[in-house]
């Protein structure tokens, strides 16, 4: 893929992307950047001036939930969490990702990867 | 710093520094994102280094997207109803709330200069009263320093005499008092040394220092020895005495000092500023056993005492009457109604009439400040009705009406804020001017009086200007968080969402009109009764004249006449040879009441005897105060004690007692006792004034001096053009006929008849201070809402002048729509303002209440300011280009 579509992708799929990593368990900040890069393999890659005001405009809409969370041993950390509101969120952009998908299947003939 | 490591958070936060969020929001984002860049730090550093990866992870904390995260927490304040009025975003909206009045600055300056000016007076009055009638006696505990003092019904505003023996009995049996006692105040001759002078006296029994419990600044005061009728005399001197007459010398106990020509032996001197009860310089014991004075018997005496801690007023009220009741049997039956009544000293010692006037001034300037806080209002819904899509936007945003209408009163709070400090400024030269205007002046100003800006004033400032907040806040607010969001949203134009908010702008005036109408007619009033009091015409010449007083320290009438003949003689023989003037005392304020008996009429009961005012005279006061008579002779040397006795009467007196015809001849008694001689009259003159709010021209008779049977005080005066040494003349004058003498209340004849005006002036200048600044807030508040009117309906006006109306019809449609504010809140104000006129009426001097003119006038004024505060707005209409007027929104 070329940057440009990296960067139109990542702007579109983004919100999706962190609500699917959350909607496993909760995490905190650095734990998202790191998996959303190594799952992507390096290609999706995000930093603190991106991945903050993602975290921050999720929560304001009331789909995900930061708590700070004191565990034994390990310093305080700010936990997200998916929210009803977001799973209800997630689950309407996984089926219009999908159909997003066929279609362009469809049309194109690409598998997707 | 070592290379390994390195402060992300300080970074963050410098990072964040510019955003100006609310603190605890700072610190969680610095936690949070430090934290991260942190962590990915230590990973990052091993792979390619320290350097190279503090250099990545700060241009990423470079990246303006952190902008946006930033903006979006700052966003983020969902208004919870706690949240509303938690401390972070109270702060949070006062800020916002100075940095949106910062944009406005005429807002602020004209909103804080009128609640300002309103939170000044209203602080100046009460700093008057608080100094005057509530601080009370610097004293401890001086709640419970009471007076007591007997009430008689047929004289309201006089006390009835409490005689020693009275006194005695109330001592001997009471149990409300810890200390209670007597004393008589008397101007005193203290003579000695270089000269000799008149000083204000209190003879007390026990008791009366003890009352203040204020110990002597050099040795004792009273004890029991000092008030034995064997004693030699002894006194007590004040600060001012002390420091006058003995140059504070330490050693002053034990020396004496001649007073009324007996020596006394010096035995303390009060502290500075010690002059309980009243003004007093110079303390002296009664010397008598008052055991023994029968009830009715002895001197008249005034009460003072402390309260025991347990009694209450009530209590000890109910006591005196019991008491009294017993001495009832001691008294005439005509006395048998008179009560008694123990109050507070302070409210005690306060002319009634004084004490409304004080409470009725502070009742006015809140009406000025209730106009300030008015104009503060219309201010705010001004700005509001400007904001309505702002407002409506943060409503659909989701803040809570409530967090609306704390963004208004944060505001109205802010200006409140600065005008409390700039009201506590003017208060401060309200208070500093005020003091200026007392000193020197008559009556002396009270001793605990004490203006200026104590504690209390200064809470009360800050109660007052919460008070202002909310009244000036509120309204806006109200009509703030009322606004229908989707009509604002939708609605391009302003016209009808502010259509409401004018409405109530509207009212604000009216209310402002009439609060100013009210308060600018009782100042008319009031300042046509100064200068009634002014241009008054006395009747007789009052420039050029010096006057003085004398108190002769001898009894004896034959050394008494001696004094004055030769003091006559010698003032008559001086260089330059002018008038010279002797008599009981001056005309203008020394006239003195008496009963009057005419021959050949019958009074069947003692009030029957019509009153008139007397003056004794000698020949000299028709030169020198310049009086003709109109009739018959004026007095003449000749009338001396051995000839017929004889009297001068005023046009006055002609018309009330003889309706006119001709007195000469005829034969009056001054008093009503049947032993007081026949005077006849010889003369007629011109009614002099006198003064006197009540009766300024009085029926008038003048008696001969020198067939006075005593002379024990006088008063002097000559004409001196412009002569500056003419007080010191008569001071020599005196001094070379009886050292012991003193010349007293040396003053111009201007100044004489200016003094009993003084303390009216005072006041008098205050009112006409709250009309003025009433009316300029009122007449401001209305330019402003017809501005605001105006400058919303700019396309409206540019529509009518395109389609062809004229200037003048359009000024017309502007104006009439003022109008009819004006004419209904001057309306309300002219009413509620004649009734004020009416109950102030004994204030008024030679106006009648109901005095149409005057009325006139002032609505004259009040309708002019208020016309041309709506014209200069309608004008502006006229000009409005037609093209810009259209394509504004």
């Amino acid at each position: 893929m070329t940057p440009m579509l990296t960067d139109e992708l990542k702007k579109g799929s983004a919100e999706f992307l962190i609500l699917a990593l959350l909607a496993a368990e909760p995490r905190h900040g650095y734990e998202l950047q790191k998996l959303i890069e190594s799952r992507s393999r390096g290609v999706l890659s995000f930093h603190v001036a991106s991945l903050y005001p993602l975290l921050y405009r999720l929560e304001e809409r009331g789909w995900i939930a930061g708590r700070w969370v004191e565990k034994a041993g390990e310093r305080r950390r700010r936990f997200y969490r998916v929210t009803t509101a977001g799973r209800a969120a997630l689950e309407t952009q996984r089926r219009s990702w999908q159909e997003f998908v066929t279609a362009i299947n469809r049309v194109a003939g690409v598998r997707y990867a | 710093m070592p290379e390994s490591t390195y402060d992300w958070r300080t970074a963050v936060r410098a990072r964040l520094e510019r955003a100006k969020l609310a603190p605890d929001d700072t610190a969680e984002m610095v936690e949070e994102i430090g934290q991260h860049l942190e962590q990915q730090f230590t990973e990052l550093a091993p792979r390619i280094g320290a350097a190279a990866a503090r250099e990545q992870l700060l241009a990423h904390l470079r990246d303006d997207e952190l902008e946006g995260a930033i903006a979006r927490k700052r966003r983020r304040a969902k208004p919870s109803r706690a949240r509303v009025w938690s401390s972070s975003s109270l702060l949070r909206d006062v800020r916002q709330g100075i940095r949106s009045l910062r944009r406005s600055p005429a807002t602020v300056v004209a909103g804080s200069a009128a609640l300002a000016l309103g939170i000044g007076l209203t602080a100046t009055m009460f700093s008057v009263i608080y100094g005057m009638l509530i601080k009370g006696l610097p004293f401890d505990e001086p709640s419970r320093i009471a007076i007591v003092k007997l009430i008689d019904p047929r004289q309201p505003g006089i006390d009835a005499p409490v005689s020693l023996g009275d006194f005695a009995h109330y001592r001997a049996q009471q149990r409300s008092f810890e200390t209670l006692a007597a004393y008589a105040m008397a101007t005193v001759n203290v003579s000695g040394g270089d000269r000799a002078d008149r000083v204000e006296a209190a003879r007390v029994t026990s008791g009366v220092l003890e009352t203040s419990r204020v110990r002597p600044a050099l040795g004792r005061i009273f004890g029991e020895g000092d008030v034995d009728p064997a004693a030699p005399p002894t006194a007590i001197l004040g600060d001012a005495l002390w420091r006058d007459r003995f140059a504070s010398s330490p050693d002053v106990v034990g020396r004496t000092i001649r007073v009324d020509g007996r020596p006394h032996t010096i035995v303390g001197v009060m502290p500075p500023h010690y002059e309980f009860p009243y003004n007093t310089r110079l303390w002296l014991p009664i010397q008598r056993n008052i055991a023994v004075v029968a009830p009715g018997q002895g001197e008249n005496v005034l009460l003072v005492g402390r309260l025991r801690p347990e009694a209450s007023y009530d209590n000890a009220n109910a006591e005196f009457t019991g008491l009294t009741q017993r001495l009832a049997a001691f008294r005439p039956a005509a006395d048998s109604n008179l009560h008694i009544v123990v109050l507070p000293f302070v409210r005690a010692s306060i002319n009634p009439r004084v004490y409304t006037l004080l409470y009725g001034m502070l009742g006015a300037v809140f009406l000025v400040l209730l106009v300030a806080c008015a104009n503060v209002a219309n201010l705010l819904l001004d700005r509001a009705a400007n904001r309505t899509r702002e407002i409506g936007i943060r409503t659909a945003l989701g803040a809570s009406r409530l967090a609306i209408v704390r963004h208004s009163l944060v505001e109205s709070s802010i200006l409140a804020a600065i005008a409390a400090i700039a009201g506590v400024a003017l208060a401060q030269l309200g208070t500093v001017l005020f003091n200026r205007a007392l000193v020197g002046g008559s009556p002396t100003p009270l001793f605990w009086m004490d203006i200026r800006l104590h504690p209390a004033v200064v809470v009360f400032v800050i109660a007052v200007a919460v008070v202002a907040s909310l009244v000036s806040g509120i309204a806006p607010a109200i009509q703030s968080a009322r606004l229908d969001i989707n009509t604002i949203l939708k609605d391009e134009s302003h016209a009808a969402s502010s259509l409401r908010a004018s409405r109530l702008s509207r009212t604000i005036v009216i209310v402002e009109i009439a609060v100013s109408s009210a308060i600018l007619l009782a100042s008319g009033f009031i300042t046509r009764s100064i200068i009634n009091l002014r241009n008054v015409d006395p009747g007789f010449a009052t420039n050029g004249v010096l006057t003085a007083r004398v108190t002769l320290t001898t009894s004896d009438t034959v050394r008494q006449r001696a004094f004055f003949e030769r003091l006559e003689r010698d003032l008559a023989a001086r260089p330059g040879r002018s008038d010279v003037y002797l008599g009981n005392a001056l005309p203008g304020s020394g006239w003195v009441d008496h009963h009057l008996t005419i021959e050949g009429r019958v009074y069947p009961r003692e009030n029957d005897h019509p009153v008139v005012r007397t003056l004794a005279v000698t020949p000299g006061f028709f030169s020198t105060f310049g009086v003709q008579v109109i009739r018959g002779r004026a007095m003449a040397s000749s009338d001396r004690s051995d000839a017929e006795r004889v009297a001068v009467v005023s046009q006055s007196f002609v018309q009330r007692h003889f309706r006119n015809a001709d007195p000469i001849g005829k034969r009056i008694r001054i008093g009503s006792e049947p032993a007081a001689p026949w005077l006849t009259i010889i003369g007629v003159m011109p009614t002099l004034v006198s003064a006197s709010f009540a009766d300024p021209w009085p029926p008038e008779v003048l008696t001969s001096f020198w067939q006075q049977s005593r002379f024990d005080t006088g008063a002097l005066a000559v004409t001196a053009n412009g002569d500056v040494s003419a007080a010191s003349i008569l001071r020599t004058a005196v001094a070379s006929i009886d050292p012991e003498v003193p010349v007293y209340a040396t003053e111009s004849m201007a100044g004489v008849m200016r003094q009993p005006m003084r303390f009216f002036e005072i006041f008098a200048t205050l009112f006409i201070v709250f009309g003025i600044t009433a009316l300029a807030l009122s007449s401001i508040g209305l330019y402003a809402v017809m501005t605001f009117s105006v400058s919303r309906r700019l396309r409206e006006m540019g529509i009518r002048l395109a389609l062809g109306a004229t200037a003048g019809a359009v000024t017309r449609m502007v104006v009439r729509q003022g109008v009819w504010q004006i004419v209904i809140g001057m309306a309300i104000g002219l009413l509620a303002g004649s009734g004020l006129v009416r109950i102030a009426r004994a204030a008024l001097f030679q106006v009648h209440p109901n005095d149409p003119v005057l009325t006139a006038l002032v609505g004259a004024v009040l309708a002019g300011t208020a016309l041309l505060a709506c014209l200069v707005p309608a004008r502006r209409a006229t000009r409005v280009d037609p093209m810009i007027a259209l394509r504004t929104e």
